[in-house]
Protein backbone atom coordinates (compact mmCIF):
# COMPACT_ATOMS: atom_id res chain seq x y z
CA UNK A 1 0.00 0.00 0.00
CA UNK A 2 1.30 3.44 -0.88
CA UNK A 3 2.67 5.88 1.66
CA UNK A 4 2.15 9.57 0.85
CA UNK A 5 3.16 12.40 3.15
CA UNK A 6 3.26 16.17 2.92
CA UNK A 7 4.72 17.53 6.10
CA UNK A 8 7.20 19.85 7.71
CA UNK A 9 9.01 16.83 9.15
CA UNK A 10 12.52 16.29 7.71
CA UNK A 11 12.70 13.35 5.27
CA UNK A 12 14.74 10.34 6.38
CA UNK A 13 15.75 8.47 3.21
CA UNK A 14 16.39 5.19 5.00
CA UNK A 15 13.01 5.33 6.70
CA UNK A 16 11.34 5.85 3.30
CA UNK A 17 13.45 3.12 1.70
CA UNK A 18 12.40 0.61 4.34
CA UNK A 19 8.76 1.14 3.33
CA UNK A 20 9.64 -0.15 -0.16
CA UNK A 21 11.44 -3.31 0.88
CA UNK A 22 9.35 -6.42 0.20
CA UNK A 23 10.18 -9.92 -1.07
CA UNK A 24 7.85 -9.48 -4.04
CA UNK A 25 9.97 -6.65 -5.44
CA UNK A 26 13.29 -6.96 -7.23
CA UNK A 27 13.81 -3.31 -8.10
CA UNK A 28 13.54 -0.13 -6.05
CA UNK A 29 14.06 3.20 -7.79
CA UNK A 30 14.33 6.33 -5.69
CA UNK A 31 14.50 10.01 -6.57
CA UNK A 32 15.63 12.53 -3.97
CA UNK A 33 15.14 16.21 -4.78
CA UNK A 34 17.36 18.61 -2.84
CA UNK A 35 17.80 22.36 -2.56
CA UNK A 36 20.31 23.52 -5.19
CA UNK A 37 22.50 26.56 -4.72
CA UNK A 38 23.00 27.69 -8.31
CA UNK A 39 20.55 27.83 -11.22
CA UNK A 40 22.61 29.36 -13.99
CA UNK A 41 23.90 32.58 -12.45
CA UNK A 42 21.09 32.80 -9.87
CA UNK A 43 22.17 31.91 -6.35
CA UNK A 44 19.52 30.41 -4.06
CA UNK A 45 19.82 30.80 -0.30
CA UNK A 46 16.70 28.95 0.89
CA UNK A 47 13.29 27.76 -0.32
CA UNK A 48 9.98 27.80 1.52
CA UNK A 49 7.44 25.19 0.45
CA UNK A 50 3.71 25.47 1.05
CA UNK A 51 0.86 23.19 0.03
CA UNK A 52 -2.89 22.94 -0.29
CA UNK A 53 -2.49 19.88 1.85
CA UNK A 54 -5.75 17.91 1.52
CA UNK A 55 -5.92 18.41 -2.24
CA UNK A 56 -2.21 17.65 -2.62
CA UNK A 57 -2.69 14.35 -0.83
CA UNK A 58 -5.66 13.50 -3.04
CA UNK A 59 -3.64 14.30 -6.15
CA UNK A 60 -0.80 12.09 -4.96
CA UNK A 61 -3.28 9.25 -4.42
CA UNK A 62 -4.42 9.63 -8.02
CA UNK A 63 -0.83 9.28 -9.18
CA UNK A 64 -0.02 6.34 -6.92
CA UNK A 65 -3.18 4.25 -7.24
CA UNK A 66 -2.78 3.16 -10.90
CA UNK A 67 0.82 2.10 -10.23
CA UNK A 68 -0.23 0.08 -7.23
CA UNK A 69 -3.01 -1.48 -9.32
CA UNK A 70 -0.26 -2.73 -11.63
CA UNK A 71 1.66 -4.31 -8.79
CA UNK A 72 4.09 -1.58 -7.75
CA UNK A 73 4.48 0.30 -4.47
CA UNK A 74 4.78 4.07 -4.22
CA UNK A 75 6.30 6.14 -1.43
CA UNK A 76 6.25 9.94 -1.65
CA UNK A 77 7.29 12.43 1.01
CA UNK A 78 7.31 16.17 0.33
CA UNK A 79 8.46 18.86 2.69
CA UNK A 80 6.73 22.05 3.63
CA UNK A 81 8.37 24.88 5.52
CA UNK A 82 11.76 26.51 5.16
CA UNK A 83 14.55 24.43 3.62
CA UNK A 84 18.26 25.18 3.48
CA UNK A 85 20.76 24.23 0.78
CA UNK A 86 21.10 20.43 0.39
CA UNK A 87 17.94 19.74 2.43
CA UNK A 88 15.64 17.12 0.93
CA UNK A 89 12.50 18.67 -0.57
CA UNK A 90 10.99 15.51 -2.02
CA UNK A 91 11.47 11.76 -1.90
CA UNK A 92 9.87 9.53 -4.52
CA UNK A 93 10.39 5.80 -4.33
CA UNK A 94 8.83 3.06 -6.40
CA UNK A 95 9.26 -0.65 -5.87
CA UNK A 96 8.47 -3.05 -8.70
CA UNK A 97 9.11 -6.66 -9.61
CA UNK A 98 11.71 -5.58 -12.20
CA UNK A 99 13.88 -2.53 -12.83
CA UNK A 100 12.18 -1.34 -16.02
CA UNK A 101 8.90 -0.63 -14.25
CA UNK A 102 10.68 0.79 -11.22
CA UNK A 103 12.53 3.37 -13.34
CA UNK A 104 9.49 4.18 -15.47
CA UNK A 105 7.05 4.59 -12.61
CA UNK A 106 9.44 6.59 -10.43
CA UNK A 107 9.98 9.06 -13.23
CA UNK A 108 6.25 9.21 -13.89
CA UNK A 109 5.50 10.01 -10.25
CA UNK A 110 7.99 12.87 -9.91
CA UNK A 111 7.16 14.33 -13.33
CA UNK A 112 3.41 14.22 -12.67
CA UNK A 113 3.84 15.59 -9.15
CA UNK A 114 5.54 18.65 -10.61
CA UNK A 115 2.48 19.41 -12.76
CA UNK A 116 -0.54 18.17 -10.83
CA UNK A 117 0.08 18.46 -7.09
CA UNK A 118 -0.67 21.81 -5.44
CA UNK A 119 2.64 22.53 -3.76
CA UNK A 120 4.52 25.78 -4.24
CA UNK A 121 8.02 26.99 -3.63
CA UNK A 122 9.00 30.49 -2.65
CA UNK A 123 12.61 30.84 -3.59
CA UNK A 124 14.94 33.23 -1.80
CA UNK A 125 17.82 34.24 -4.05
CA UNK A 126 20.70 36.49 -3.11
CA UNK A 127 19.05 39.36 -4.98
CA UNK A 128 15.29 38.66 -4.92
CA UNK A 129 12.38 36.53 -3.74
CA UNK A 130 10.25 34.76 -6.31
CA UNK A 131 7.45 32.23 -6.53
CA UNK A 132 7.70 29.12 -8.63
CA UNK A 133 10.12 28.17 -11.33
CA UNK B 1 -30.11 37.63 -14.76
CA UNK B 2 -29.62 34.93 -12.13
CA UNK B 3 -29.03 35.98 -8.58
CA UNK B 4 -25.54 36.25 -7.19
CA UNK B 5 -24.02 33.84 -4.70
CA UNK B 6 -21.27 34.85 -2.30
CA UNK B 7 -18.44 32.35 -2.33
CA UNK B 8 -15.21 32.09 -0.39
CA UNK B 9 -12.14 31.32 -2.45
CA UNK B 10 -8.91 29.94 -1.06
CA UNK B 11 -5.72 31.46 -2.43
CA UNK B 12 -2.16 30.15 -2.43
CA UNK B 13 1.40 31.19 -3.17
CA UNK B 14 1.75 34.59 -4.90
CA UNK B 15 -2.02 35.09 -4.85
CA UNK B 16 -2.06 34.56 -1.07
CA UNK B 17 0.86 36.94 -0.58
CA UNK B 18 -1.14 39.64 -2.32
CA UNK B 19 -4.69 39.07 -1.02
CA UNK B 20 -4.45 36.79 2.02
CA UNK B 21 -5.56 33.17 2.42
CA UNK B 22 -9.16 33.73 1.29
CA UNK B 23 -11.30 36.25 -0.55
CA UNK B 24 -15.07 36.50 -0.77
CA UNK B 25 -16.71 37.50 -4.01
CA UNK B 26 -20.19 37.40 -5.46
CA UNK B 27 -20.68 35.46 -8.64
CA UNK B 28 -23.63 34.25 -10.68
CA UNK B 29 -24.07 30.50 -10.68
CA UNK B 30 -23.35 28.70 -12.84
CA UNK B 31 -20.36 30.92 -13.53
CA UNK B 32 -17.72 30.87 -16.23
CA UNK B 33 -14.31 30.18 -14.74
CA UNK B 34 -12.95 33.15 -16.70
CA UNK B 35 -15.56 35.43 -15.11
CA UNK B 36 -14.67 34.24 -11.61
CA UNK B 37 -10.95 34.79 -12.26
CA UNK B 38 -11.71 38.23 -13.65
CA UNK B 39 -13.53 39.18 -10.45
CA UNK B 40 -10.48 38.20 -8.42
CA UNK B 41 -8.21 40.06 -10.82
CA UNK B 42 -10.24 43.21 -10.20
CA UNK B 43 -9.20 43.03 -6.54
CA UNK B 44 -5.55 43.40 -7.57
CA UNK B 45 -4.58 43.98 -11.20
CA UNK B 46 -1.06 42.68 -10.47
CA UNK B 47 -2.54 39.18 -10.28
CA UNK B 48 -3.71 39.00 -13.88
CA UNK B 49 -0.61 37.26 -15.26
CA UNK B 50 -0.67 34.61 -12.55
CA UNK B 51 -4.42 34.13 -12.84
CA UNK B 52 -4.06 33.59 -16.58
CA UNK B 53 -2.05 30.47 -15.78
CA UNK B 54 -4.08 29.31 -12.76
CA UNK B 55 -6.64 26.54 -12.48
CA UNK B 56 -9.83 26.39 -10.45
CA UNK B 57 -10.45 23.62 -7.94
CA UNK B 58 -13.83 22.84 -6.37
CA UNK B 59 -13.96 20.48 -3.41
CA UNK B 60 -10.28 19.66 -3.97
CA UNK B 61 -10.72 18.58 -7.59
CA UNK B 62 -9.48 20.50 -10.63
CA UNK B 63 -12.28 21.91 -12.77
CA UNK B 64 -11.69 21.15 -16.44
CA UNK B 65 -14.87 22.69 -17.82
CA UNK B 66 -15.31 26.37 -18.74
CA UNK B 67 -18.32 26.80 -16.47
CA UNK B 68 -19.13 25.58 -12.99
CA UNK B 69 -22.08 25.62 -10.59
CA UNK B 70 -21.14 26.78 -7.11
CA UNK B 71 -22.80 26.90 -3.73
CA UNK B 72 -21.72 28.74 -0.60
CA UNK B 73 -20.67 25.44 0.98
CA UNK B 74 -18.31 24.38 -1.82
CA UNK B 75 -14.59 24.49 -1.08
CA UNK B 76 -13.31 26.67 -3.88
CA UNK B 77 -9.64 27.32 -4.57
CA UNK B 78 -7.53 29.00 -7.20
CA UNK B 79 -4.44 26.96 -7.94
CA UNK B 80 -1.60 29.04 -9.39
CA UNK B 81 1.14 27.21 -11.34
CA UNK B 82 2.49 24.55 -9.01
CA UNK B 83 6.19 24.25 -8.26
CA UNK B 84 6.70 21.30 -5.95
CA UNK B 85 9.41 18.73 -6.30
Amino acid sequence: MYYLRISDTPIDVNEMYQKLVDPQYGGIDMFVGTIRQWTGNVETTKIEYSAYQPMAEKQLEKIAAPIEAQGGRVVVAHRTGSLALTDIAVFVGVAAPHRAEAFKWCRFVIDTLKHEVPIWKKEYDTDKVRWGN
Amino acid sequence: MGKLTEVTIKLFAFLQDRLGPTVQIEVPTPVKVAVLFDKVSQLDPQLSATLANSRLAVNQEFVDSDEVSLTASDEIAIIPPVSGG
